[in-house]
């Protein structure tokens, strides 16, 4: 139990998705002007990335380790995450047609957004279980979606202060995620054993 | 030392976007909302699957707008809006994160849970598995039933605002 603890907290803060490995940046930057907005996509993103991640594992394991394709790797996790994709949006549209007109605008971004892909191959290299797996990709999207929604808090507060006209937009708030990069890195300091 | 900005009337604010009218009968607007994207446009657009120029097809923003058309009441043409006009739609920010945490926070906890238990007490790697797809499902069904309870309320139907700048996009409503 204290080894799933320590490890879901290296991967949600001590190597997190977007400020330690540098993945899932376009969305970082894109959907991170509300918090509201950063938080819909976070819980959107986490669900496609523990999904995938399930499904990833049993391709992996069963299909891929099997039969010694492993040279298909990436193209097949491509193919799985977007398929898992297309099934979170035809779930939800049967499900309910309403919470897909509200929340569908989120799913296609999703596709395209390199963090999944990343966790997944992550969890290659680490050679774990079917639970540790699933587990470390949960921890490691509910990184992204508190990163995601601390940048775009903090967005929301950039955006009523006056900056230098050089640094209005994009420039300052990139200098404040270099600000909250850095101070993720304080958590490298926690003793993990 | 410098006070920051209070972000007041929090409670009362939306998520806006914007929408086209698309068709006007008697006693409804059908509204297609323009597209969003996680990032600007740029000269790569057509070959990620971002252009909205692109033919209409299977799994093309086309086609994908056009699955989330939506209706909102307008009895007797009181609205007065035409078709083309572009219109600010909103939703209230308490309905999107509830939204969000039905649609996938309650499934994703069922399956977790359902996971955790079958692999505490089993042990193994494809009964978890299996265990897991099985959450899903319940937790998909909660869902279905608790959108029913949300959408009952009027918390899920967008509203119209306003009518949209001729310059105003999706990025600076």
């Amino acid at each position: 139990m204290r080894d799933f603890a320590l490890m879901m907290i290296g991967a949600a803060l001590v190597n997190n998705v977007i400020l330690a490995r540098f993945l899932g940046l376009c969305s970082f930057m894109g959907v991170t002007t509300r918090v509201d907005t950063a938080a819909g996509m976070g819980l959107a993103t986490t669900f496609v990335i523990t999904v995938s991640s399930m499904a990833d594992w049993a391709v992996q394991h069963y299909l891929l380790d099997a039969y010694g394709l492993g040279f298909l790797r990436t193209v097949t996790f491509i193919l799985v995450i977007a398929s898992a994709v297309q099934f979170t949006e035809m779930t939800i549209k049967k499900v309910s047609p309403k919470l897909f007109q509200m929340l569908g605008i989120y799913l296609p971004l999703i596709t395209t957004n390199c963090a999944v892909l990343g966790v997944a191959l992550l969890l290659v290299e680490g050679k774990m279980g079917f639970m540790s797996s699933t587990m470390f990709a949960f921890a490691s999207s509910v990184g992204y979606s508190l990163v995601m929604i601390i940048f775009a808090g903090l967005r929301e507060r950039l955006a009523l202060v006056q900056v230098p006209r050089l640094f209005a937009g994009p420039p300052i708030a990139f200098i404040v995620a270099g600000m909250l990069a850095m101070a993720f890195m304080g958590f490298s300091g926690i003793a993990t054993s | 030392m410098t006070q920051l900005p209070v972000i007041t009337n929090a409670a009362a604010r939306s998520v806006e976007g914007i929408a086209r009218v698309v068709r006007v009968t008697d006693d409804q607007l059908w509204l297609e909302p323009e597209q969003t994207t996680s990032c600007g446009h740029c000269s790569s657009s057509a070959s990620c699957g971002i252009d909205t120029r692109q033919a209409p097809g299977i799994g093309s923003v086309s086609s994908r707008l056009q699955a989330r058309r939506f209706v909102v009441d307008n009895p007797g043409g009181a609205l007065g809006f035409r078709e083309g006009d572009r219109l600010v739609v909103g939703v209230s920010e308490g309905s999107l994160l509830s939204a969000s945490l039905t649609a996938y926070g309650l499934p994703l906890a069922c399956a977790l849970t359902a996971g955790s238990i079958v692999q505490g007490l089993y042990g193994d790697d494809l009964t978890s598995l299996l265990g897991m797809a099985g959450g899903l499902v319940l937790g998909l069904l909660g869902a279905r039933f608790m959108a029913r309870r949300l959408a009952a309320r009027g918390d899920l139907a967008p509203h119209i605002l306003r009518r949209a700048r001729p310059d105003e996009t999706c990025g600076n409503t």
